[in-house]
Formats: C-alpha cells, structure tokens, sequence
C-alpha cells in the first residue's frame, strides 16, 4: 500500500467512531477487525479459508457496491440476525454518524467545505468571493486568525523599528552577526547590493543583484573592475634572507617556474606567483597557489619581510607546513599594540551583552544609552577569531617570525586597462606638514616622518612615479607584477559629488614625462621606491586607530567656508600608507595578450570603506566571485580551488560542488530531470580524475606491448578490450598530479599542432623533439599518471558547459571535419540504456507481487535481488545518476574519453565557445601520436546534457 | 560601427611578426633560455574615425568597417587607417579598395613613423637574473588619410 493511500485512509477515519474499520488488504488485519465490524453479524460463520480467499481477489481495502468476483450475493448474507444486538449495533453507528457531521474535519478553514474545483485562491483574503451560506463563518476565521498573527509579531520583536535602527544596536546587531563568518569591511555596501554567500568562513558577495555579465566584461576589457580580495590570506616571514630561501625552497621547485628566490622578486620590485607543495614532495603532493612579495632590502641589514598570499581554503596547510620548515613551534605572545586590539575585539565580542528585556511602557531610549552606548565597537580585522588565538610563531634555531595577518591588511584588485587612471584619480599622494606641528611631538606616524629628510626624499620620488602613472595610457604597458609604495592622502576628501569616469589624459601628461614613462614601462620601479610604512605594524596600528571617522569628517566638511569645497589643511591623521602592486593581465598562449591586467591595492586594516567609496565614485564596475572566474577563465589560467584537483583544496572543492550540483538536480522533479545515463555520462557532477589517470595508465602500457602502428580505431578497440579485462588491482596506488613541469608543458604543447586555435601560424620555432613513438615512451615513463591544463576552443559551433566530455575523434570523424562545409556536423553518441531504470521497475514489481501474493514469485525476486546493479544499496540511487563504482570512464562512450571540462562558457574575447580543463597526458600523446598532422590536435567536445559532440582544438598554453 | 567591439582584437598587437634580425641584441639571446613576450604597442587616445587594422580580423569586415564610417550617417568627411608591421599591407589596401570604390571621390595622405615596441625576456631559469630583461625594437606603421577633398 503506498504511503499516500494509507495517509487517506487515516484522514478520512480521523473522526469516526472506534467501532468504524476500514478494510485493508494486509489479511492478518481484515481477520482481527472483521468480527465488530459488523456488530457481530459478519460473516463469522464462514471459515476464514473461504473469507481469505475471497479477500485476495480485492486490491485495494474499499469494496464498493457489487463484487463482479463470481460470487453471489447470498454466500454474505446471514442466515439469522438476532433483533436486539442488530439495533444496538445499528444505532451506535447512528450515533456515531451524527458525531462526526457535527465535527468540523482536517483544517479549520471555511473552503474546506467546497469541493475542490469551486475553491479560489483570492478566497482567503476576500470573503464576499465565497457562497453565501459560508460568508459568515469566514469572517469570523478570519478576525480570529488576524489577531493571532498580531499577538505573534509583538512577541517576536519587542523593540521599534527605529531602535533596532540606532547605531549602537545596529552595531551590535552586526557584531553578532559576524561572529560566526568573517565580514569583510565592505560587507555592508555589498549585502546591499550584491548576492552574498557563505564561504570559507567569510561572507562573500558571488554576483550582483543587477544583471551585468557583459557590462562587467565590458569594465575588465576597457575600462576597470573593481573586487575586493580582502578575504585572501596573508602570511608574514619575517628573518635572515638566506635562512628563509633556505627553509622556502624545500616547498617549490625549479622545474614548475619561478620561486621564492627569484632574483627579480627577491630585490622586491616584483610580486611573484609560484605553486606550493609539501616540503620536499615536489611533484607528487601540491598545495596550491600562492603569490608572495618580498620587502625590499634595508640597506646594511639582512633581514627581511615576506608575504605569501594565500587562498582561505589554503591557509592552514601552508601555515602548517612554514611551520614545520621553519620549525617555528613556539608561540609568541602578542606584542602589545595587538593586545590593545584584541581587547577591543573581545569588549564587543565575548562579554556577555546585556540582554534588555522591556517591559512595555520603560523609557528605551534611556536605558539603551546606559547600556549598550560605549560598548559597541566596530569589528575591525577577522571577528570570529577568539582573542587568546596564537597569530605569531617564532622558531629559537633559525630565528624566524611567522605572522598571521589575515584579515590585518585589505585587499583591492581592479582589472582593466583603465585601472591605472582610476587609482591615479582616486588617490592623492601625502601633503607634508607644517614646520609648527614638524616641531611639536605627535602621537601620529606622518609628522615624525616628515621630519626626517631621507624619508621626504623617498616619498617625493614616490610621488613623482605615481604621477608618471599618469602619462600610461593602458596598464598592459607596464612590466609585469612592478610594485609601488606610496603614502596618501585621505581618499574621502576628494570624492567627487558625482559618479565620474575616470579616463587617462595621456595628452596633458604628455609633456610632463614622456622621459619617464619610457623609463617606468621598461625598468619598471626602482628598487628603494617598493618600500612602503604598510609593511610596519607599528604604522599599521597608528594609521587603523587615528582614522576620523565619517561623522567627524562630515562636521570638519560642513564647518568649511564654500561648501564643497576641499579640506585645507588636510587633517593630519589622514595619511596612510599604501601599496601598489601590478597584476599582470594573460601572459600564455598568442592571443588578447595582457588582457586583464590591472593593479591591487593594499590598504592597513580599518581603512577600507574609506578608500571604496571614493574609487566606486570613479565609475568602475564591482565584481564578486562570479567575476573572478570569468576573468581566471578569459586569462586562460586555472582558478584556485576550483582547476586544482590535486590539491586537498581543491579535491575539498569538487567534494562540495557535487553535493551542491547533486541537490539541485534532485530538487527538480524526477520526471524532469536529465537522465545522465541515456546521455552515456557518467560524472556530471564530480570528475573521477583518478579512475581516468589509472584507466589511462593501463592503456598506455598495454599498448607500448603492442605493436606500434596504433590507428585510432586500433586504440579504440583496445580501450575496449582493457574495460572488459578489467584494471589490474594490484598496481599499486600511485595519485595523479597535474603536470606543471615547465619543459614538459612547452614540449606537449608544441606537439600539440602546428596552429594555434584561430589557425595562425605559430611563430615561436624551437628546437622541439619531433612527435615520436621513442619521444612518446619516454616523455610517459614520466608522466603516465599526469593531467595537464588545456583549453579548448570550439571550431565550428556550440557552447561547451561544465563537466563536458574530451573525446578522442575516430578516423571518420575527421574524415567528416576535413569535408569541411556547414552541412558537416560533428558525430553523435548513440543513446544509451538506462539499465539502472528498467532493473529499478522490474524490482519493484517484483517487490510487489511478492509481498501481495504467494511465493510462486520469489524466484524471479531472487533473480532481480541478485542483479548486481541492484546490489547498490537502494536509499542512495539517485535515478539518471550512474551510481558509484562507476564502469570504466574512457570507454563508456562510442569515442574514447580524454578528459573533462571545469570552466567553460562562451567566451566574449575570441567569440566562441571556449573551455579549460584537464585532459589525461598518457590519452593526450597516444591521440596526438595516431592523428594527420594537419589534424593534429583536434578533439570532441560533449556537454552532459547532450549527445551532440562538437568539434574543438587543444592548445596547452605555457 | 565607430567603436571597436573587441579593442584588444582590434590594436596592433597582433600583427608584429619578430624578426630576431632586425635588433642587434636579439643575436646574443639564446632562445632556449628565455621566452620571449610582447608587450602591447603604446596605445594612443582613439578618435571615432580611426581604424586600427590588424591581420586577425577578416579583410573584408574591416573594409566594411571603413565605408560604413565614411557614408554612413556619422557622416566623417574623413578616417584615419593605421596599420602596423605585417598590417601595413592591410591598411594600404583597404585605402586603396576605398578610394576605387568612390569611383574618385575619395584622397589618400600616407604618413609613415616607426612605432617603438616591447618585448620582455622570461628567463627560464629566473633564479639568476636581477635585471628586468627588456629590450626596445622599432617596426614601421603607416597612417592613412582617406578624406573627401574640400569642394572648392
């Protein structure tokens, strides 16, 4: 009996009497009710044999009217009623009867007593749109209801609107609300506009309520984006220079690019980008990706300041492992100016807050004054920390500092060629102060500095190259990664009144600096111009606690003589040190180079509403995470965690994006879902790179045994015969990794295809090993377990989505491509059967007749039971979904598979679909080995929703 | 069509073939040990009327481009083509296809300047250099004036 049945019937006998049964198929209930149901004139006199059988034949537990089951009316009927008990059995049902119209039934709404198809749905609100003869007993529901909401809603919020509006309680308010996720010091303007989500322990905003997916492109492309990256995670070395490269290089590797001692970083001029691993496990176990900064030298000094900027899914691991290298274990307490702050933190934090509960009638305003006035503080830097949370780890044999200083420093990053003028526009840089306060002692950084001469010195230059910014016209043309320090003015005080674009005036600057602007694009900054106060914490602290707040700059504003006019002098508190740090735009592959170049901005903590505003005054666009990935994605670079299966981050990652992608394919209903397995796809959510690489690996073995003239179709049958021999399960378990060895990239890439994906000849002529079967063997007893990065650019047409399928083209297909012409589509994948379904079905079937009827059935159960689809546990069988283990991936599909897709969408700078991911190197080679040279390269393309493959090139970009 | 629809597919980036020839540093920079990118030619403020050709675009798109921007209701009396390196051959056509298809109407004025580029040189053993590898190389442009003479 399914659950919906059974849920009628308890309905529909809520309110009968006790002597009402109805009738169920299940025997054992119909024997034990039968006797009082009828009042003891059942049909007692037959055998419960002959009654057994007769119930078999009746499905459901209502018998209505005649039973057409051959059996006549006079077989019921008794022979003798006996007069006395047949009437006091009669009447109790009467009885009974008259009760249960009385009662009014199931909800207690008035439209109840409507049938169905007369009820409306503006009948709830409008009485007069009900009949008559219910009218009354509505508006008397419905008064009732009214004032229970009422009463409801004052028990709920007992303070006004306008109190919970005050800024104190306000502040509360979002103190405890950021108590369990981090609030970047944007948060408030972003909840306000964009959709904000919880992630990796912050709240932050994915994308805009408004729609603006291109206008967005639009800023990235020639204007500017603005984003805040505050949430990044920065981490401070702090030690001899030589002892720190000598911990650092057991985490990098000179093969997979540049690291930390990278000369050009190391002088501090340059902000490096480099791919972590586990100390001393160079290929095997990646971390993720990192970008550091070095403080430039202070002369006659050897010790030095290093940033590493992680990602907060990262953030442990490295710390773990900086600590382990550095072997600092000792904790240091807190240096004083951080216990100040964590004071703070913990006033508004962890004291218990006066719970203020009014009795109706109490003056409100009074008491909250008393009470919540002084106490709430604004959260600066990261709320959910507890304040005794170890942030400094000293080590006592290498003398290295390792500083926590997440949340300490805020992150901007604008994008765009027009970045450069927005900053130059938003910010100004420092005034110098008056001789008078020169001379007076300050509590202030800025007027202590200005009076030393070399720091002016420095800080005029700066100033100078900041206005030479000016005369750039795009931010491409600057070298790569430069880094500027710099000191300026409040930016609070030059908002203008309106929203202005901020556009280069390459014209006016022109004469001011043509010298050295040539001298900036070439040398970039010199070195003693990288440093910047932010790298003090004693500044840091001094600029985060002196900042005016908005109220006193509005008083300071409304006090001036013109209004709107400029503050003059600048209040001396509002100085702050900044860095500028060049974000270079894409730097792989042939095309849109430097696209998406632009400037971060660090700020100290505390200041970063303050230097929002006036750069969104700028007219710049805002991006949240969506945006992110659109612009790793244009650039071509994988995005972290997202393109990093191999790291724990990023398997982390996966392991969530399929239980979210998961739970949204079962909120559809099952009648509209995408049944995966008819579309041959057996991993739309999560990409089995592991089996792929293994699967892969056999391949790969089993055909260097074989005779080396490996046609495609030779390959296929061979993928086929190793999925039915199974993989051998004694290899031993060896983790794929991602090939980030720089030679072999630029080696793959070469043999990848003479063109590049717009059919341009590669200019780039190397001494390459020519593609061959000796250059293939040794180039995969390397890296036989090995994915590699890719991006795919559809030739003809389609748009390829996440999760799509690499494939390997058969001869024929190509055959098809080379035809050429519109009329020459790509293959299509037959449609597969849904096993799993029809199994389902016939099991529950089977269920069914076995638990209805008579184990004559049992052997076909049997059968199904031992089906070994169904062998599966049935709670988790998701239908559609191919449940885990899953058959071989490379041979599951008429063409062989390579790989799978992580981003992918039509791209709006080459104006075609085009999609990164990764491809198995072992299926790679042996692809790019079988096929023409003037083929050499191409792959299928297939999303998980269709079975249309589509033609696409693999470039490997380095 | 007076603005770009892509203005990075539409600079001169693309069009700069190396020709490792052409510096005198370029002899003594094994290629093995350094990858070379180029960076983005200096970008000049861009008028309605200028057209920047590149060899990525399709040739007849571009001449397109042109007409629409001399008879169409923007109404320039004049345009600018402005071609580099391997795109000089491009803009040269383009003004001449334009001015046959005017049946006369249309002038040309030629100028020619040499535009100075960079390239950055990516040691690929980044360890040893201190100094930023750069390095300036000249190639020649054209910029062509296809104007309707000033009736008189």
């Amino acid at each position: 009996m399914s659950a919906a049945k059974v849920k009628m019937r308890q309905k529909k006998l809520r309110n009968q009497p006790a002597s009402v049964q109805c009738l169920s198929s299940s025997v054992h209930d119909e024997a034990s009710t039968h006797p009082n149901g009828g009042g003891g004139d059942g049909p007692s006199g037959k055998d419960a044999l002959s009654l057994r059988k007769k119930r078999s034949h009746q499905e459901t537990g209502w018998v209505r009217g005649h039973q057409k089951s051959g059996e006549v009316y006079g077989d019921k009927m008794p022979q003798f009623i006996t007069a006395g008990v047949f009437a006091r059995a009669r009447a109790a049902e009467v009885s009974a009867m008259l009760k249960a119209v009385t009662k009014t039934t199931g909800s207690c709404h008035v439209f109840g007593a409507l049938p169905r198809h007369m009820r409306r749905r503006a009948m709830s609100h409008n009485t007069k749109r009900l009949p008559c003869r219910l009218r009354e007993m509505a508006n008397r529901m419905r008064e009732k209801c009214l004032q229970g909401s009422v009463k409801k809603k004052e028990q709920a919020k007992n303070k006004s609107r306008k109190a919970r509006r005050r800024h104190g309680n306000m502040l509360l308010e979002f103190n405890r609300r950021q108590r369990k996720n981090v609030w970047l010091e944007t948060h408030i303007w972003h909840a306000k506009r964009f959709h904000m989500v919880k992630k990796w322990g912050y709240c932050l905003g994915d994308r805009p309520t408004l729609k603006c997916y291109r206008p967005s492109y639009r800023a990235m492309s020639t204007h500017c984006l603005l984003q805040d990256l505050s949430y990044y995670c920065c981490i401070e070395l702090q030690g001899e220079e030589d002892k720190l490269l000598d911990c650092l290089s057991q985490l990098t590797s000179k093969e997979a690019g540049p690291t930390f001692a990278q000369r050009l970083c190391l002088s501090g001029q340059r902000q490096g980008s480099l791919v972590l691993y586990r100390a001393g496990q160079f290929p095997s176990q990646p971390l993720g990706s990192a970008t550091f900064l070095w403080r430039p030298r202070t002369p006659g000094s050897v010790h030095r300041h290093l940033w590493t900027w992680v990602h907060p899914t990262l953030k442990q691991d490295v710390l773990a492992e900086f600590q382990s290298v550095c072997q600092c274990q000792a904790v240091v307490p807190p240096p004083v100016p951080l216990v100040i702050d964590a004071k703070v933190v913990s006033t508004t934090d962890w004291e218990p807050k006066p719970e203020r509960k009014h009795t109706p009638g109490t003056k409100r305003k009074q008491s909250d004054k008393d009470a919540g006035g002084p106490l709430a503080k604004k959260i600066l830097g990261d709320g959910t920390r507890s304040p005794d949370t170890p942030v400094t780890w000293k080590s006592s044999s290498t003398g290295i500092l390792i500083n926590d200083l997440t949340m300490e420093i805020v992150r901007y990053r604008l994008i765009g060629p027009q970045s450069h003028s927005v900053l130059t526009e938003a910010l100004e840089a420092a005034t110098d102060c008056d001789e008078s306060i020169k001379s007076q002692p300050s509590c202030l950084w800025w007027p202590n500095h200005c009076k030393e001469e070399s720091k002016m010195k420095l800080h005029q230059q700066q100033t100078d190259l900041f206005h030479t910014l000016k005369g750039v016209y795009s931010t491409a043309e600057l070298p790569p990664g430069i880094v500027l320090g710099l000191t300026v003015d409040d930016p609070r005080l030059s908002i203008p009144p309106k929203r202005v674009k901020a556009l280069s005036c390459v014209k006016e600057a022109q004469e001011v600096s043509d010298e050295k602007r040539k001298e900036l694009s070439l040398r970039g900054v010199p070195e003693h111009c990288c440093e910047s106060f932010l790298w003090e914490q004693s500044v840091r602290n001094n600029v985060t606690e002196n900042k005016i707040s908005e109220q006193d700059l509005n008083r300071m504003r409304s006090e001036v003589l013109v209004p709107g006019s400029r503050l003059n002098p600048v209040p001396l508190q509002g100085r702050v040190p900044i860095l500028l740090v060049h974000q270079p735009g894409k730097q792989v592959g042939h095309e849109m180079n430097s696209w998406g170049a632009g400037w971060d901005l660090l700020l100290p903590k505390g200041w970063g509403m303050a230097f929002w505003i006036p750069l969104v005054y700028r007219d710049v666009r805002i991006g949240g995470l969506k945006m992110s990935l659109t612009h790793s994605q244009n650039k071509g670079v994988p995005h972290f965690p997202h393109d990093y299966p191999d790291c724990p981050a990023g398997a982390h990652f996966q392991g969530e994006q399929e239980s979210e992608l998961l739970e949204k394919f079962k909120r559809r209903p099952p009648a509209k879902r995408t049944n995966y397995i008819k579309h041959g796809c057996l991993a739309p959510f999560c990409c089995p790179w592991q089996q792929l690489a293994e699967e892969w690996d056999v391949i790969g073995s089993e055909g260097g045994i074989q005779a080396q003239s490996a046609s495609l179709d030779d390959m296929a049958t061979r993928v086929e015969r190793t999925s039915h021999h199974q993989v051998p399960v004694t290899k031993q378990q060896t983790h794929f990794t991602v090939l980030r060895t720089r030679k072999s990239l630029r080696l793959l890439s070469s043999w990848c295809g003479p063109t590049s994906s717009q059919g341009q000849r590669s200019y780039r002529v190397r001494e390459m090993p020519s593609l061959d079967h000796t250059a293939k063997k040794s180039f995969l007893a390397s890296h036989g377990m090995s994915l590699v990065w890719v991006r795919l650019s559809v030739l003809l047409k389609g748009k390829p989505d996440l999760h799509a399928m690499v494939s390997v083209p058969t001869a024929d297909d190509l055959k098809l491509l080379s035809r050429g012409g519109p009329g020459s589509s790509a293959p299509q994948e037959p449609p597969h059967r849904d096993h799993l379904k029809s199994t389902l079905k016939r099991g529950k079937k089977g269920t069914k007749k076995v638990a209805s009827d008579t184990p004559s059935t049992s052997g076909q159960m049997t059968t199904t039971s031992n089906d070994p689809q169904l062998s599966c546990p049935a709670s988790d069988v998701v239908l559609g979904v191919w449940p885990n283990p899953l058959p071989s991936v490379t041979s599951h599909c008429s063409r062989v598979t390579l790989g799978w897709v992580t981003q992918a969408d039509f791209s709006l700078s080459a104006g075609c679909g085009e999609a990164l991911g990764f491809v198995s190197v072992t299926g790679l080679v042996h692809t790019l080995i079988s096929q023409p040279l003037e083929h050499r390269g191409t792959v299928l393309l297939r999303n998980p929703m269709s079975l249309q493959y589509r033609f696409a090139k693999i470039n490997i970009e380095v | 069509m007076s603005e770009p629809r892509k203005p990075g597919m539409s600079s001169l980036h693309a069009v700069a073939p190396v020709q490792p020839s052409d510096s005198p540093c370029a002899v003594d920079i094994d290629p093995v040990e350094y990858t070379l990118r180029k960076r983005l030619p200096r970008k000049l403020p861009k008028r309605r009327n200028d057209v920047y050709v590149n060899m990525k675009t399709d040739f007849r798109a571009q001449l397109a481009r042109c007409q629409k921007l001399l008879d169409g209701g923007s109404g320039h009396r004049e345009i600018c083509v402005h071609g580099l390196g391997l795109a000089i051959n491009r803009a040269i056509n383009i003004a001449l296809q334009l001015q046959a298809s005017s049946q006369g109407a249309l002038q040309l004025a030629a100028n020619t300047s040499t535009v100075e580029l960079v390239d950055d040189l990516e040691p690929e053993d980044p360890d040893e250099v201190a100094e930023p590898l750069t390095r300036t190389r000249n190639n020649s442009a054209i910029h062509i004036k296809v104007f309707y003479p000033d009736p008189k």
